[in-house]
C-alpha cells in the first residue's frame, strides 16, 4: 500500500468521525429541542442554539480533526526521520550495513531500497579503487626492485667514476623513497580493504614507552633536543607490539624532526578513567589551524617547505590513526603555532 | 658454497646472481617452483633464494614441500607483498628468514651469509677484533685496556656488529637485529645510534673499526 493511499484513508476516517460527531451533537440537540417544544418548556433561540451547536459540537470536531492530522502528519514523517538518522550513520567504512526498512512496499520503503542500493554501488567504487591501489603499489615493487637491484649492482662496482658514483648513488637514495611510500601506500590500502591482521596480545605498555623515550633521545641527540619522560605509569593494553612500536616511534620521529633546535620534547603516559593516555609534546613551530585538520591525510603536508627538507614518505601520520584506530583507540594532534603541538593517544586499558 | 635462487623475474634474478656470484658464492638459478624442488633434489644446497609469488607452485609450497621431506636447508623468503603476517607465516612455515621487496643488495647478502654460519657460529663468549673485546656474559666492552660503558641497546648493536664484522650490515637487518623492528620506520635511527657508538669505541683510538658502507650501511673493520 502506498502512502499516499494510507493516508488518505486515515484522513477519511478522521473526517467520518468528526461528521459522525457532529451528527450525534446536532441530532441531540435538535431532540432536546423537539423534547421542549412538546412540553411546553421555553426553547432557544436560534442564535443561541447555534452558539450551542459551534461550541458544543463543532469545536470538539475541530479539536478531533487538528489532533488527528497532528498524529497524520507525525506517523507520516516518522519513518522519514528513522531513515534520516540511520542515513546519518553511514561512512565510508560501514557502507555495507543497509538502511532499516518496513518491507511494507510503501514509498519510504522503496526509497530505502534505492538507498540500499547506491551504498552497495558506493561501495563497490571504493573497493574498486582500494584493489586499484593495493594491485598498483604491487605492480610497482617488481620495477623498484629491478632498478634498485640494478643501480645497486653498479655502485658495487670498484671503477665507476666518483661523479658517476655520486649521481647514482642520489638516485638509489630516492629510489628507495619511492619504496617507503610505496611500502606506506600498500599498507594503507590493506588496511582500508580490512586485509590486516593484527596480533592482538597482552602488553605492557609502558614498557614500550620506556623503549620509545629511549628511541627518541638518540633520535634528538643531533638536533640538541631535551627529551623528558613526565610520567609513566604501569598499564597493560592489549595490541600489537610491532604495530604499536612502530606508532611511537612516528610520534617521536615527528616530535623530533618538527621541532627546532635545542627544543624540548615531554612524554607522558598516564591511566585515566580506564583509558591510557599518551602524549607527547614538542616544542615546534605548530601546525596552522587551517591545516591541522588535514594532518592526518595521506600525503599532506602542512608546510611545503618541509617536503624539501625532511624525506619522510608523507604517510607516516595516516598509518599512526590507521594503528591507533584498529586498536579501538584514538589519535588526536593539537597545535598552539610558535609554542606547542601535542600529540595524544588514547587506548583502552586492558581488563583483567 | 653454493646458492640456488628460485625468482621467475629475470631482471631481478640475474642480478642477485651476479651479487652472490661477486660475493665467492656458486649460484644456480631457477625460475619455478616445480624445477626448484627438482634442483634441490640432486644437488646439495647451502641456502635457498625463494621468492614467495612464483608462475604455479608458490615459493611457500615449495618452502613446504621441502621440509615435508625433511629438508633442513636455510632457506631466504623474498617477497613483494612485505607485511608482517607473511613474514610470520613464512617463518611458522619453515623459512629462516624473510626480506621483502624492493630490498638492498648489501641486506640480500648480509642475509644470504648468515644463513650459511648459522650453523657453524662460533660458540666463543667472548667476540673480539683488534684490540676491541666484547664479553658477551658480562656485557663488558673493551678497546685495550679502557672500559667502554655500553647502554643495553649500544651493546645489543655492537654485538650484532662484532659477529657480522668484515662484512657491511645493512640498516634494516640492524633495525631487524638490534631493535626487532621489522618495518622501515623512515628515520635516521640507525645513523645516529651508530655515531654514539663510534664516539664510544673510535673517538679516541685507533685504528678506527667502524666503518660507513656508502649506500648501504656499516661494518665493523680491523686492519686487512
Amino acid at each position: 500500500m502506498t502512502i499516499r493511499t494510507r493516508l488518505v484513508g486515515w484522513y477519511a476516517a478522521i473526517l467520518t468521525l468528526s461528521l459522525l460527531l457532529i451528527g450525534i451533537g446536532t441530532y441531540h440537540e435538535m431532540r432536546e429541542q423537539a423534547h421542549n417544544e412538546k412540553h411546553g418548556k421555553p426553547v432557544d433561540p436560534p442564535m443561541e442554539e447555534a452558539e450551542e451547536l459551534v461550541f458544543l459540537v463543532g469545536l470538539p470536531s475541530v479539536i478531533l480533526g487538528l489532533a488527528g492530522g497532528w498524529w497524520l502528519t507525525r506517523s507520516a514523517l516518522a519513518p522519514v526521520a528513522a531513515l534520516t538518522r540511520s542515513a546519518q550513520r553511514i561512512t565510508e567504512l560501514n557502507l555495507t550495513e543497509p538502511l532499516p526498512r518496513t518491507r511494507n512496499g510503501d514509498e519510504l520503503d522503496k526509497l530505502a531500497e534505492v538507498l540500499n542500493d547506491m551504498n552497495t554501488r558506493l561501495n563497490d567504487s571504493f573497493m574498486r579503487i582500494h584493489e586499484f591501489t593495493l594491485r598498483a603499489s604491487h605492480e610497482l615493487k617488481t620495477p623498484l626492485t629491478i632498478m634498485c637491484g640494478e643501480t645497486e649492482t653498479t655502485l658495487r662496482d670498484e671503477s665507476l667514476p666518483p661523479q658517476e658514483r655520486e649521481r647514482l648513488a642520489s638516485q638509489l637514495d630516492e629510489l628507495r623513497r619511492l619504496a617507503r611510500i610505496v611500502d606506506g601506500l600498500t599498507l594503507l590500502a590493506k588496511a582500508d580493504a580490512g586485509q590486516v591482521k593484527l596480533a592482538f596480545e597482552p602488553l605492557r605498555l609502558d614498557e614500550l614507552v620506556r623503549d620509545n623515550y629511549a628511541d627518541a633521545q638518540i633520535l634528538a641527540e643531533p638536533k640538541e633536543i631535551r627529551v623528558e619522560l613526565a610520567a609513566c605509569e604501569e598499564i597493560s593494553v592489549r595490541g600489537d607490539r610491532h604495530r604499536l612500536r612502530q606508532l611511537l616511534l612516528n610520534l617521536a620521529d615527528n616530535a623530533v624532526k618538527y621541532n627546532r633546535v635545542k627544543g624540548q620534547v615531554t612524554i607522558n603516559l598516564r591511566r585515566l578513567d580506564g583509558v591510557a593516555e599518551f602524549s607527547i609534546s614538542n616544542t615546534g613551530e605548530g601546525i596552522s589551524p587551517e591545516a591541522l585538520p588535514h594532518v592526518f591525510d595521506r600525503f599532506f603536508r602542512g608546510d611545503p617547505a618541509h617536503s624539501a627538507t625532511e624525506d619522510g614518505c608523507g604517510l607516516g601520520l595516516s598509518i599512526a590513526r590507521w594503528i591507533a584506530i584498529a586498536h579501538r583507540g584514538e589519535l588526536i594532534l593539537k597545535s598552539t603555532p610558535g609554542r606547542e603541538t601535542l600529540a595524544t593517544l588514547r587506548l583502552p586499558v586492558a581488563t583483567g | 658454497m653454493r646458492v640456488l635462487v628460485v625468482e621467475d623475474e629475470k631482471k631481478t634474478a640475474s642480478f642477485i646472481c651476479k651479487a652472490l656470484r661477486d660475493e665467492g658464492f656458486a649460484v644456480d638459478v631457477c625460475h619455478n617452483g616445480d624445477d626448484a624442488l627438482a634442483a634441490v633434489r640432486t644437488t646439495p644446497f647451502d641456502v635457498l633464494v625463494l621468492d614467495i609469488m612464483l608462475p604455479g607452485r608458490d615459493g611457500l609450497s615449495v618452502l613446504g614441500q621441502l621440509r615435508g621431506r625433511k629438508n633442513t636447508t636455510p632457506v631466504l623468503l623474498l617477497s613483494a607483498r612485505g607485511n608482517v603476517n607473511e613474514r610470520v607465516e613464512g617463518l611458522n612455515a619453515g623459512a629462516d628468514d624473510y626480506l621483502p621487496k624492493p630490498f638492498e643488495l648489501t641486506e640480500l647478502i648480509a642475509r644470504v651469509r648468515a644463513l650459511t654460519r648459522r650453523s657453524g657460529e662460533s660458540k666463543s663468549t667472548v667476540l673480539s677484533l683488534g684490540d676491541l673485546t666484547l664479553d658477551t656474559v658480562t656485557h663488558r666492552a673493551q678497546r685495550g685496556s679502557t672500559e667502554i660503558e655500553l647502554t643495553a641497546r649500544e651493546y645489543r648493536l655492537l654485538e650484532f656488529l662484532m659477529r657480522s664484522a668484515g662484512r657491511p650490515c645493512g640498516r634494516m637487518m640492524i633495525l631487524e637485529k638490534v631493535w626487532d623492528y621489522h618495518f622501515d620506520p623512515g628515520t635516521n635511527l640507525v645513523d645516529v645510534y651508530v655515531r654514539r657508538l663510534r664516539e664510544k669505541i673510535d673517538a679516541n683510538f685507533e685504528p678506527k673499526l667502524l666503518h660507513t658502507v656508502r649506500g648501504s650501511g656499516y661494518m665493523l673493520k680491523g686492519r686487512p
